[in-house]
């Protein structure tokens, strides 16, 4: 049995975007927190209280809100942020949907609303309206710009059945 | 915002982790978290430690003995592929994809709040749940585990282990919830399962959350419809009685009043919806 005690820090390693690194926490620090300093900004920090799901990440395959996540219970895990889904300086076939789409409008709820729609098309390649509404329903957009971003899943679910994209991870 | 300080303990084994939470009554079992790391933000609790029971091997659905066997574990998203009737469908129903990812149903209900979706589906399912300490394990009916809003019956020492359901082969069922909002607690919650012979109705069980401290079934919509010939006129009568078992009260969710006419709604909806099945 492993204890950590209040005032300790603990060592943990995150494989993110395919890349190992190794950190010491506080067991109260979120995962949020922590990719952030490691340089991962593309991890919004919104509401903090897992409604608004600017900061969705992938953790290991699934879609998780890293707000409410700690640090410490995510050690081992491997991780995707927005900013591991272009290869070779090109985007990725979601971002570049929401790209063509307009799919943002001020761009603070976009990282989340790729990385769960990365989810969602994981799950369901070939989504109905309903499914992507569904899908999103724990991210919030308050430029309420969601009609583009559901244009703009929708695009992107043709363009990966087209291209047999390789999903990251 | 960050939790207050805590302790954290990676036990190695169910064994360890009842052994550390009963000889520190101020430490918390860590599952999903998404009800836990949200109360600790808010300061609402300050555990000595936390324990952090998510490696341990409580995720699993097993079919033994007629019955469903639920690791207390396992993710809401993991009930939702389940195929358990009602339940994978309320699962399914609870907050979004990224919460159902982390969420557990063991989580759910030792947290236990009473406008949550699950307990709609265990009171009308009869479930057990399994409760573990490190010298004793007890199994324990829904309804009087389900004591009181955010108490259910869990000693200190003890964790949820197991929810056992019933199988309830060949009946018709569904959940039905009214939400403030994409994603959030329900207002008003009924889960119905429903048997049929013909168009005689066998077997009913309507259980409603988020109506009283704690959920309960609505005997007398069930009394309604048992024995009888299922038809519009006997629902509309049934969804009426509903409303007797609902002692709703008025908060940022809405009023008793509209609450308990929502629950009329809802009963309806959900018979209806079940019957389509």
């Amino acid at each position: 049995m492993k204890v950590v005690q209040p005032d300790e820090k603990v060592k943990i390693t995150l494989k993110i975007n395919g890349e190992k690194y190794e950190t010491e926490v506080e067991p109260r620090r979120l995962l949020v927190h922590v990719l952030r300093e490691l340089g991962f900004t593309g991890v919004h920090i919104g509401c903090d209280t897992s409604n608004c799901g600017a900061c969705t990440v992938i953790m290991n395959g699934k879609s998780v809100k890293s707000c409410t996540v700690l640090a410490v219970e995510a050690n081992n895990a491997e991780i995707l942020t927005v900013e591991g889904l272009a290869k070779d300086g090109k985007l990725h076939p979601i971002q570049e949907a929401f790209w063509e789409h307009h799919g943002l409008q001020c761009g603070y709820c976009t990282p989340g609303m790729i990385m769960e729609s990365y989810w969602l098309l994981k799950e369901k390649p070939n989504p109905t309206e309903e499914e992507i509404r569904e899908g999103i329903s724990g991210n919030l957009c308050r430029c309420t710009g969601y009609q583009n971003i559901v244009k703009a899943i929708k695009s992107a679910a043709e363009k990966l059945s087209q291209t047999q994209y390789p999903h990251p991870q | 915002m960050y939790p207050p300080k805590f302790g954290y303990v990676i036990p190695e084994n169910l064994n360890e982790a009842l052994e550390f939470l009963e000889e520190h009554e101020d430490a918390k079992p860590l599952a999903g978290g998404h009800s836990l790391i949200p109360m600790l933000k808010l300061r609402i609790l300050r555990p000595s430690y936390l324990v952090e029971i998510r490696g341990l091997p409580l995720s699993y659905v097993k079919k033994e003995d007629n019955m469903y066997k639920v690791g207390a574990l396992t993710t809401h998203y993991s009930i939702t592929k389940s195929q358990i009737p009602l339940l994978s469908d309320t699962a399914n129903n609870i907050g979004d994809p990224q919460v159902r990812n982390m969420g557990t149903i063991g989580g759910s209900i030792s947290h236990l709040d009473p406008s949550a979706d699950y307990p709609a589906a265990l009171i009308a399912m009869d479930a057990k749940v399994k409760v573990t300490s490190r010298k004793n394990e007890r199994l324990v009916d829904f309804a009087s585990y389900d004591k009181d809003m955010f108490t259910p019956d869990i000693n200190p020492g003890e964790l949820v282990t197991e929810i056992q359901v019933p199988t309830f082969e060949n009946y018709k069922f569904s959940y039905q919830k009214l939400e403030r909002r994409a994603g959030d607690f329900a207002i008003v919650g009924v889960a119905v399962l429903l048997k049929l012979s013909g168009d005689v109705v066998d077997d009913i069980r309507i259980g409603l959350t988020a109506v009283n401290n704690v959920a309960v079934r609505a005997k007398g919509a069930e009394e309604e419809l048992l024995g009888k010939k299922i038809n519009d006129e006997i629902i509309e009568k049934a969804s009426n009685r509903a409303m007797e078992s609902a002692n709703p009260t008025s908060d940022l969710r809405g009023s008793a009043e509209y609450k308990k006419k929502m629950v009329k709604v809802l009963t309806k909806k959900a018979i209806l919806n079940a019957l389509k099945r």
